[in-house]
């Protein structure tokens, strides 16, 4: 199942040509490798902008990544935990 | 000719390109998994279990105990079906997004490109083609001389179908249809018709007209003209845009309910996201409604004029109270809604400058809107709401009812929003 789960996760990112990239991140002790983005949207709160990564691993497994800019901050909002 | 895009399960098929291991799986979309709720929409994987948009999600999780339920996000679809506008916008300027999953287009302008049902289907195939390869979803396309068959049309071969039928095609294909298939048909019209003996489609189109005025006032006629086919709604391009005739919000409570602190406290929660949103698109109202369902699902709706326009929580709380106190006779109450219609441009009626004529809350109201426009909605609420926050913590869909203009458009507007998003426990009313 998806799993909400919001924590604060460090990102190694790429900005390449005025996009941004997740290329890596860290969770749980582990490192997890981004294979592909495969989409990226927004959500406003207020006149700050969350900009989401949905993601997959090198195994397939999906994740989405949050930034908020305000704190240059990363969070690891949903993560699929494997059948419910 | 007119073109109706659907998307096909838009939210599921969403989660699925995003997520590829929900792919070929039953999904089905919702507010939170963990409470109670309805589902919002479900894959075509999900949907031979009987599964469908509206359904209470301790009814889908029975049968269909192994699909994959997640929680939905607005803003993704949103922003897909932005994307899908400016595909849209390649073929043709004149576009009108009627959902955030459905969109008439209009090849008239085309220079004689799209005039036939034929040539017109080309153009659908290719735009099937382009979504399907660009956005990885699918979509049916309906095809017609207006708005009404290219909408009815799109509904006949899901998923990723194309349907293209003219006058006679269309009275052929429905004729023999029961009347609530015609869109526009309410269950409560449909009664209304099965009691003049009118059952079907046909029926109706050979209905005396005089009977179906004397009945139903001016949509009488339209509703005729409807079965033969006929449409004289325009397209509104995207860019004109149209004034919402009202703007709404509604609860499905976590359990049924019959606390009325808890109740208030919700009720003043929807006053305030309704007044917000009235003021953040600068009008005001004359009229608010409150929505009950008890827990047998039975609903009534209670409304009331009000003899200047507003756009305050606390007079719309005060109103919705009232018509609560006035109809709530003690029973565990499933949902709540809340909506404000008889909208007014703010600076239209000086009225509603004389209503507001407490300065200093004029000046609070106007210091907490900036507040929230930027920290956001939840960095400021009513503190009675907090009696409603403390049990869910939900953060709201947040998604507003626009209707169309005329009145058989604000009853398919009706039956096609509530069909399509209805589903969290804070459905857009």
């Amino acid at each position: 199942m998806f799993e909400s789960l919001n924590d604060p996760v460090d990102v190694l990112t790429a900005f390449v040509d005025g996009a941004m990239r997740p290329i890596r991140f860290r969770w749980q002790g582990r490192v997890v490798r981004v294979a592909k983005v495969t989409g990226q949207w927004n959500r406003r709160e207020g006149q700050a902008v969350l900009r989401y990564f949905a993601i997959q691993g090198p195994k397939e497994e999906s994740y989405e990544l949050c930034y908020d800019a305000r704190g240059a901050k990363w969070v690891l909002s949903r993560a699929w935990t494997g059948p419910a | 000719m007119i073109l109706l895009v659907d998307m096909d399960a838009f939210f599921a098929s969403v989660e699925q390109m995003l997520h590829p291991h929900l792919r070929g799986k039953a999904v089905i979309v919702c507010g939170d998994p963990d409470r109670r709720g309805v589902v919002t929409a479900a894959s075509y994987e999900a949907r031979p279990f009987g599964v469908r948009a509206g359904m209470p999600l301790a009814e889908a999780r029975r049968l269909c105990p192994n699909a994959e339920y997640v929680e939905g996000d607005p803003s993704k679809y949103v922003e897909k079906s932005l994307e899908l506008l400016e595909l849209f916008l390649t073929v043709t300027p004149d576009v009108e997004p009627f959902s955030v999953d459905e969109a008439f287009l209009s090849l008239v302008g085309l220079a004689g490109r799209g005039d036939t049902l034929e040539s017109a289907s080309v153009i659908a195939r290719d735009i099937q083609r382009r979504i399907a390869e660009q956005h990885g979803l699918g979509a049916s396309i309906g095809i017609g001389p207006n708005k009404l068959i290219a909408k009815m049309a799109s509904g006949l071969q899901k998923p990723k179908g194309i349907t293209a039928l003219d006058e006679e095609g269309f009275r052929r294909t429905y004729w023999p249809l029961e009347v609530q298939e015609l869109w526009g048909v309410g269950p409560k019209m449909s009664q209304r018709l099965n009691q003049l003996g009118i059952r079907t489609i046909g029926d109706l189109g050979n209905a005396p007209e005089p009977l179906l005025q004397r009945t139903f006032g001016m949509i009488g006629p339209q509703l005729r003209q409807a079965a033969w086919g006929r449409d004289q709604t325009p397209l509104v391009p995207y860019h004109e845009g149209v004034d919402p005739k009202s703007m709404g919000h509604e609860v499905t409570l976590p359990e049924d309910c019959r606390d009325a602190e808890f109740l208030e406290g919700t009720l003043l929660r929807l006053a305030d996201q309704v007044a917000r949103r009235l003021r953040s698109e600068e009008f005001a109202a004359r009229t608010i409604t409150l929505k009950l369902r008890d827990f047998r699902f039975h609903t009534i709706t209670r409304q009331k004029a009000l003899p200047v326009a507003v756009d305050d929580h606390l007079r719309i709380f005060d109103t919705a109270r009232a018509l609560w106190k006035a109809n709530w006779k003690g029973e565990p109450i499933r949902l709540l809604g809340l909506s404000a219609s008889a909208l007014e441009k703010r600076g239209e009626s000086g009225q509603i400058e004389l209503f507001v004529s407490d300065e200093r809350s004029k000046a609070l109201q106007q210091a907490l809107d900036k507040v929230r426009d930027k920290l956001g909605e939840a960095s400021v609420v009513p503190a009675g709401a907090l009696t409603h926050r403390r049990e869910s913590g939900h953060v709201p869909f947040g998604l507003m009812k626009r209707k169309d203009p005329t009145p058989l458009s604000k009853e398919r507007d009706t039956k096609d929003t509530k069909r399509r998003l209805r589903g969290d426990p804070d459905d857009p009313a």
